[in-house]
């Protein structure tokens, strides 16, 4: 993944994460999973981890903690109401983004 | 004679809560293999530049830490997979969850406090250098 990818990405990978939890909860593991799965291979498991401590402490997901086999209990992350706002929050500024940049590409008006 | 001594360690370290977790974060990072305890040592000593010591959000910062590692070494993440191709980077979103005690968020206050007075903006309350 080029240098460019990973610049965007920052601005963009909440909404990422809250989008993918808005299917179904999921734990920090499966979230960085799934994005390398997508073609995003060099998303740092920590970077997703810190992404998920920071929408928690802004109150968009509810955690439940469930035991695991190996290792510490893991954290299921869930969207909860005020996280499905800013969702659609964050839905309406892509789509403002995207809007303006297709413009741009077709020729700048 | 003990207690005296655990008084006073509480008195110059902070409460001792934080001191007692502050130790069991110790523990459990020894535990970790080689690799991930050299990772997660190098990661405290850069948070120390950001002004956390072991007060109430740093204890909670190297223990959420040491929760990532663990985790990590638990499922056989390698290490550079935890942190990614750039730590700083890494280091830097995650400490930014932790701003209590971090003289940078003072100073970035006072910053914008003291461009709000240069350009006679508002006396508003967000962002004031006391």
């Amino acid at each position: 993944m080029g240098k460019q990818v990973t610049e965007m990405l920052k601005g963009t990978l909440e909404g990422i994460v809250l989008a993918i939890l808005s299917g179904r909860p999921a734990y920090g593991y499966e979230i960085t999973a799934w994005l390398r799965e997508q073609g995003f291979s060099d998303i740092a498991e920590g970077t997703v981890y810190a992404l998920l401590i920071r929408v928690e402490q802004r109150g968009f997901v509810d955690v439940e903690k469930v035991p695991s086999e190996k290792g510490p209990p893991r954290k299921v992350y869930s969207l909860n109401a005020q996280g499905q706002e800013y969702l659609e929050e964050f839905w309406r500024t892509w789509s403002f983004l995207t809007e303006r940049l297709e413009q741009l590409r077709e020729g700048g008006r | 004679m003990a207690t005296g001594w655990t008084k006073l360690l509480g008195t110059v370290y902070g409460p001792l809560e934080q001191k007692r977790r502050y130790r069991q974060y110790k523990a459990r990072v020894e535990r970790l293999p080689p690799g991930y305890r050299i990772a997660v040592d190098a990661l405290q000593r850069y948070s120390y530049y950001f002004g956390h010591g072991t007060a109430e959000g740093g204890v909670s910062m190297l223990e959420d830490l040491a929760d990532l590692f663990e985790q990590g070494a638990a499922s056989g993440t390698p290490v550079r997979e935890i942190v990614g191709e750039d730590p700083v980077e890494f280091a830097d979103a995650f400490l930014r969850n932790y701003p209590e005690g971090q003289w940078i968020i003072r100073e970035r206050d006072r910053l914008t406090g003291a461009i709000e007075r240069a350009t006679g903006e508002g006396t508003g309350s967000e962002g004031t250098a006391r």
